[in-house]
Parts: structure tokens; C-alpha cells; sequence
């Protein structure tokens, strides 16, 4: 049996933080372990996937896209279907349903690009929780969309201005208010990452998506040869891969964000050797750093990737083979995007459209015989400003100029 | 005030710059200050406060680097034999390697360690490392440390233990109610020695502390007068704050 809680993995994963955070940490651990085993939690949580996240979402196969590759049968599981446009709602749910059961009636969380807390204020609105989101003052300027959503279901949005006013620095910001407010406050942590038990938990509560393309494939008879996904944190690609990872197939692909090239500070792929082993933010992984150990800049297109560490599970796949990873840069994501749009009608989140366009490239290689699932983590609706600046400026500006002008 | 009141003071290098940095330093050596806890500045430091988190960015961008870091002990080692204790976070001591990174902490003259997050059971090697070299290596405790993690890290023998008073982080100023105070005693009576902070701000807590610990460790309320001096009067500005905590004016 696997098992739920493993703290490290490999030589990654582990608990480095400072004491303040170890009674929180240690009280979060039983809570889970016990939750999960608990048939009533599960229940619940699976009743209102169904009922209000609107799982499961469907498994699609893209005959179009398959056609015009000319090798494997492509699959694309649309994740983004979900409430709030991506995967990130799962774990929002599960762990708000844990928050409640410990008896934590205020939610804290960090959010990069806006998905984590979008989704977190969400479910807390649902769930009667207290939300308060911590998001980089950079971040919130781009993407203003989902600070809107976040106040509208009620959350207060707290402007990070530390740091370089980004995801990682939102996520000092949590665990501070955690280290003062633990008694009443759960940290509702969105990524695959961070010191244990959070990533043994992001893990379980995403490995919904992982179980239902299990399921899904084997009513549709197909064996999987690949599975493709993208991956910042690792949030979308634990729970993806989950149930393969302890078997030696399919292939499992996890593509990184290349960004502008592999020059230091343009891109955010650390595995293939561009990161290096490190302790930052509570756990042992792989991560951008200088010789002196401090967090390098990152950049992609897509904010969703755009993290200077990776989920230590991920790290240590990496590590012994079982997760190959690739990576695909910022032109090949819009690129994927446009693809994906025009052939099948789907709109990938720029994150998951790097995934999409190296799914392409591995299903060339393949038969018709053959079957190549792609993981679409998010849809795109979310990244409306920044692709239209990019793929259409010059009417994109005519039209805000426009809103401005009418305001 | 009784003669037994101590402070280690806390000091970022490269806060604001390298020069006012050290200007801070002889400040304090000059009031009378016992100890020094030089944080050398890392870019994500989860358990400081926003006034320490923000003078660690400013310090890394004024160009901090390690190498720099060890040389500014040296400086302070060619005119004072203050001891010095050495606080950073585990990214900069895991990078180069614990055992390298603690030899040349030994090398450059440090008598301590404190690394909040490598407890004792996730530490890298670094307490035997530590050991090993003949410096100290300094657990970090709070007030609500449960009895395991209190005897979990005299279990590493410290000579000193560090205990952060208030539960959160540094910075806003702290109560110290009978929580704290019981905390102390209990700690205290095992033989550690205790550097005892957070919070710290004015010298009726500091007076309140001295009977109870080692040292009273001063951190956010020097980076404010700091930034207050900034510019021009660092030296004096830092030597009249301490000399006021200390209870000498």
C-alpha cells in the first residue's frame, strides 16, 4: 500500500523550519493522516468535488490534433474544466475541509499568478472560512483579473511588497502570519512543496485527477505510453502522475518553464541540472540559487511556473528516472496555445500549453498504436492580457484604450 | 542597573552599506554590548520580521556576498574580541557545504552558530559538524516549544540556547508575561546558557530579562536606528540606543 505520508523522498522533502512553525507543522501531520483515513472526511470531500468543483472532468480525445501529428493517439485531460479554471480547487477543497475539521476557522494562503487563491477564496466562501490571500505586489499589478475575483468572493488580498514582490515571497509572508496565528489559522499552501506534510498532502488531494484518467482510459481500453504534463511546483503533476509513479509505465514527461533561454534569470527549469540541491522555505530540493545559496530571479511567460524550486517528490522522480523532464520556452507555450485553440477548440492556460506543445513533439515519435495523455492543468481564460499583448498588441491597445477612455 | 545586564546585539553587514555596517558594529562594542549576532542576509528569511527582512534585501542589493560577510568578521576581530556569534539561514550553510561553511566560520573566528531552520532532528550534520570544530551550535527555542523539542535540543548539550519570546516573528514589541518568564527558569535551570529576544525595544525589558538569561538579544530596534542615522551619524545614533537599553543614560 502507498503511503500517505513519507516526509522524504529520496534524499528531498524533509522539515526545515524554524521551531515557531514545528507545533503547527506536527499538529497539521496527525490531522491529515487521520482525515484521510477517515471514510466521512472522504465522503465529503468527494461529494462536493462532484457536486460544486464538477468532477470529474472529461478525458478528451483530440482526434483533430491526433490527425494532424500523424503518430500517437492524443488525449488531453481537461483539468481546467473545473470551478475556478484549473486543478488548484482540489487541494483548496481538501485541505479547507481539514482546516474546518481541526477547527481553524481562518485560511491564509499564497498565490503566484492568482489560480491558488482564486480557488482558495472560493472554497472558503463555500465553507464559511476567513480568507485572507498574500500575493507579490509585481504579481498583483499583472494580474489584477484575479484580485478581483478573490475580493469578490469575499477574501482580503494582502499586497507583498518584500523581496522581489512575487510567488516566493508571498509565501515568506504566509508563513509568517502562520508562525503568529497558528491557534486559529490554517496555512493553506497551494503547491507540491514546502516543509512536510505538504507535499505528501497536495499530493493526495490532487491525486483525484491521476485516478479519474486511470479510470477514464480504461473504459475508453486505451493504455497510456506517455503522460505529459507541465510543472512549477508540482501541484498538477503529483497528482497527475500519482498513480504511475510506483510502476515502470507509461512514460511520465514533466516540462518545465525555458522562458526566454537558459541564460540565468530568463527561464525557470530546475531539473537537467540548472538548479542545485538546497534548503529553502522549509524543504530539501532542487532550486536556482547563486554559489552563495541565494534564491536566483526566474521568468516565464506563464506566472503559474515561474517558482526558483520544485516539489522534492518531483525532485527525487527526477533524481531516479521515473519523470523525464523537458522543457519548453516562452514562444513554444504561445505557440501551443494557438495550436490547441484552432485544431480542437480547447484553450490551454499558458502554463499547460508548454506541456501541450512538447506532448506534440513525443507523439510524432510515436504510433498510431500508441497514446499520449496530456495533462491541460488550467484553462486559458485567466491569461487573456497577457496573450493578447502578446499574439494581437496593436487591437489589444485600441480596445483598452478604448475602456479607458469610456471609464 | 545590576551589572548583570548583557545584550547581544543583532547587525545585518551591508545594512545600509558596508561602511555603516561596521560603524553600527563599533557603536555597539563601544556601549558595552556582550555579545554580536552577525546575520549574514539571505533572500527568503522565513522566521525574521518585516524590518530585518527588508534591511537583508537592502544589504544583498548594496552587494552583499558571503566572502564579504567572513572578511567583515574579520574587520571586527582586528579591534575587539567581543564574541560573535554567526546567524544565517540553511540555503547559505548548505550550499558550500555544512562542514566547509562551519570550518570557515571557525577559521574567521566565530564562537557560534544560529541557523533557525536546521533544528537538531533536520540539521545537516551541522551540530556534530559543529562540534567538531570547537564552536558553538545555538538551538533555537520558543516560549511554547513543547517538553520533546526543549529536551530534544539539550539533547545536543548547548552552551547556549536561544529563545525567541513571543510567538510570531521579530519586530513588534513583546510582552514578557509568565509564559515567557516560566519558559526561562525551566530552560535556564537545565545549564544552557540563554540568549533570550525578539521584540526587544526599550530597557525596562531589557532590565526585566537580565535575571533571566544570559544576554537580551536586540535586533529590529537597532536596524530602526539604523535606518533613522542612515546617511550620516550611524556610530553615535547606535552607540546612544545601546548605551540607553543597557541603562547607561
Amino acid at each position: 500500500m502507498k503511503q500517505l505520508y513519507n516526509d522524504f523522498f529520496g534524499e528531498f522533502g524533509g522539515r526545515y523550519v524554524a521551531e515557531v512553525l514545528r507545533s503547527p507543522l506536527d499538529e497539521l501531520e496527525g490531522a491529515f493522516v487521520e482525515a484521510l483515513s477517515d471514510e466521512a472526511f472522504m465522503s465529503e470531500f468527494h461529494r462536493l468535488l462532484a457536486s460544486y468543483v464538477g468532477r470529474p472532468t472529461p478525458l478528451l480525445h483530440a482526434e483533430n490534433v491526433t490527425r494532424d501529428v500523424g503518430g500517437a493517439q492524443v488525449y488531453i485531460k481537461l483539468e481546467g474544466l473545473a470551478a475556478t479554471g484549473a486543478h488548484k480547487i482540489n487541494n483548496a477543497l481538501g485541505q479547507a475541509l481539514l482546516a474546518k475539521r481541526m477547527g481553524k476557522p481562518r485560511i491564509i494562503a499564497e498565490t503566484g499568478a492568482g489560480q491558488h487563491g482564486v480557488a482558495t477564496a472560493a472554497v472558503c466562501a463555500k465553507l464559511g472560512l476567513q480568507c485572507r490571500v498574500y500575493m507579490g505586489e509585481v504579481d498583483m499589478r499583472r494580474q489584477k483579473p484575479n484580485v478581483f475575483w478573490m475580493e469578490m468572493y469575499g477574501a482580503e488580498v494582502v499586497p507583498v511588497t518584500s523581496g522581489a514582490r512575487t510567488l516566493k515571497d508571498a509565501v515568506n509572508e504566509a508563513m509568517r502570519d502562520w508562525s503568529a496565528n497558528f491557534a486559529d489559522t490554517h496555512y493553506l499552501l497551494g503547491s507540491a512543496l514546502g516543509p512536510s506534510p505538504f507535499p505528501d498532502m497536495v499530493r493526495e488531494f490532487q491525486s483525484v485527477i491521476g485516478t479519474e484518467v486511470v479510470s477514464q482510459l480504461s473504459d475508453l481500453g486505451v493504455r497510456p505510453t506517455t503522460l505529459v504534463t507541465c510543472v512549477g511546483g508540482g501541484s498538477n503533476a503529483m497528482g497527475f502522475f500519482s498513480p504511475y509513479i510506483d510502476q515502470s509505465e507509461p512514460e511520465l514527461i514533466g516540462v518545465e518553464a525555458g522562458g526566454r533561454g537558459p541564460a540565468q534569470g530568463d527561464h525557470a527549469a530546475r531539473m537537467n541540472g540548472l538548479g542545485t540541491p538546497g534548503i529553502v522555505q522549509g524543504y530539501r530540493s532542487l532550486f536556482l540559487l547563486d554559489n552563495d545559496g541565494q534564491v536566483m530571479p526566474t521568468h516565464s511567460v506563464s506566472a503559474g511556473l515561474d517558482y526558483p524550486g520544485v516539489g522534492p517528490q518531483l525532485a527525487h522522480l527526477g533524481q531516479t528516472g521515473r519523470v523525464r523532464f523537458e522543457r519548453a520556452t516562452d514562444a513554444e507555450a504561445l505557440e501551443g496555445l494557438q495550436y490547441f485553440a484552432r485544431k480542437e477548440g480547447v484553450i490551454f492556460a499558458l502554463e499547460s500549453a508548454h506541456a501541450g506543445m512538447v506532448a506534440i513533439k513525443r507523439a510524432k515519435e510515436l504510433t498510431p498504436d500508441d497514446a499520449v495523455v496530456i495533462n491541460m492543468s488550467g484553462r486559458g481564460d485567466k491569461d487573456l492580457f497577457i496573450t493578447a499583448r502578446e499574439l494581437d498588441a496593436e487591437r489589444w491597445k485600441e480596445f483598452l484604450t478604448r475602456e479607458v477612455e469610456s471609464l | 542597573m545590576s551589572d548583570t545586564t548583557r545584550i547581544m546585539a543583532h547587525v545585518i553587514p551591508w545594512y545600509p552599506d558596508r561602511a555603516q555596517s561596521m560603524d553600527a558594529v563599533r557603536g555597539l562594542v563601544d556601549a558595552g554590548v556582550s555579545y554580536l549576532e552577525v546575520q549574514f542576509p539571505f533572500s527568503d528569511p522565513t522566521a525574521d520580521g518585516p524590518a530585518i527582512q527588508a534591511a537583508c534585501s537592502d544589504a544583498l542589493e548594496a552587494g552583499f556576498t558571503v566572502a564579504d560577510g567572513f572578511a567583515f568578521l574579520d574587520e571586527i576581530r582586528s579591534f575587539t574580541d567581543i564574541p560573535i556569534f554567526l546567524m544565517s539561514y540553511a540555503s547559505l550553510i548548505y550550499r558550500p557545504g555544512v562542514q566547509a561553511f562551519v570550518a570557515r566560520a571557525q577559521e574567521h573566528g566565530v564562537a557560534g552558530l544560529i541557523v533557525p531552520d536546521l533544528p537538531p532532528d533536520y540539521d545537516e550534520g551541522l551540530y556534530t559538524a559543529c562540534r567538531d570544530a570547537g564552536i558553538a551550535c545555538v538551538p533555537v527555542l520558543v516560549a511554547t516549544s513543547t517538553d520533546t523539542r526543549v529536551d530534544l535540543a539539550l539533547s545536543t548539550r548547548p552552551e547556549y540556547t536561544y529563545v525567541a519570546l513571543r510567538t510570531g516573528t521579530t519586530g513588534s514589541r513583546t510582552e514578557l508575561g509568565a509564559l515567557n518568564m516560566g519558559f526561562l527558569e525551566k530552560l535556564g535551570a537545565s545549564g544552557t546558557k540563554i540568549f533570550a529576544g525578539f521584540g526587544i525595544q526599550d530597557a525596562e525589558q531589557v532590565q526585566a530579562l537580565a535575571p533571566h538569561c544570559e544576554a537580551a538579544v536586540v535586533g529590529s530596534a537597532f536596524v530602526r536606528t539604523i535606518a533613522a542615522a542612515s546617511g550620516g551619524g550611524v556610530y553615535e545614533a547606535v552607540k546612544e540606543r545601546a548605551e540607553s537599553l543597557l541603562g547607561r543614560k
